[in-house]
């Protein structure tokens, strides 16, 4: 099976919960994407904790698009 | 797409084989919400497990004085669960959890015909409660992060 990016999505700057969400490919610096209504870019990924088996699990920090 | 084949990207059935994914597919529920309809509300009893399939839902906590306005937790998307404390502790529901997409699609799993599957197959048992043990505490890891 392909690998699983299980990812933590922080919100920097502003009172937003963030989300947790599986994606196929993983998350870079400069990726736009949509939570709920609201859009926003990735602007750094790190790996949370070591991968297993197919699971990968990141933090990304992202902020709303300008 | 298949209930086996959503499964197979979960965390909660990673470790889970072929034929257990099949015996836990086999006993979901699928179920589409709108925006702003309430999954489980906070403080009610729960006996069911869910999997986001497609959209986001979102986790709102009420604090303990009723003035208090609910406040937002997370959002979770695709391949993520809610609902599993109820499966360990059999307590009421920690937290209300809203569709939060146009179109938010879950599977359901009802928590006796889980459990009774668990204790049938203990490996499946082990690789089930491993696992959430590892999902509740990369939704620590999440707030911590998120500093609220």
């Amino acid at each position: 099976m392909a690998a699983i990016y299980k990812v933590s999505y922080v919100v920097s700057g502003e009172e937003h919960p963030g989300a947790i969400l599986n994606t196929e490919s993983r998350p870079e610096k400069g990726d736009q994407i949509t939570l709920g209504s609201k859009k926003f870019t990735v602007i750094e990924v790190i790996d949370l904790i070591p991968p297993k088996g197919e699971f990968h699990y990141l933090h990304a920090t992202i902020q709303t698009q300008n | 797409m298949e209930h086996r084949n959503i499964l197979e990207a979960v965390e909660l059935f990673d470790g889970a084989s072929p034929e257990e994914l099949e015996s836990v597919a086999a006993l979901c529920k699928e179920q589409t919400f709108t925006k702003g309809d309430i999954v489980t509300a906070q403080g009610e009893s729960g006996d069911e497990l869910f999997v986001v399939c497609d959209g986001f839902v979102e986790v709102l906590r009420t604090g303990s004085t009723p003035e208090q306005a609910p406040r937002s937790v997370v959002h979770l998307g695709a391949g993520q669960i809610f609902g599993e404390m109820a499966l360990v502790d059999h307590g009421p529901r920690s937290a209300t959890v809203k569709a939060a997409s146009d179109t938010t699609k879950v599977l359901i799993l009802r928590q006796d015909e889980f459990e009774r599957l668990c204790d049938q197959n203990h490996h499946l048992g082990f690789v089930v409660m491993r696992n959430i043990a590892a999902d509740l505490s990369f939704k620590l890891r999440h707030h911590h992060l998120t500093g609220r």
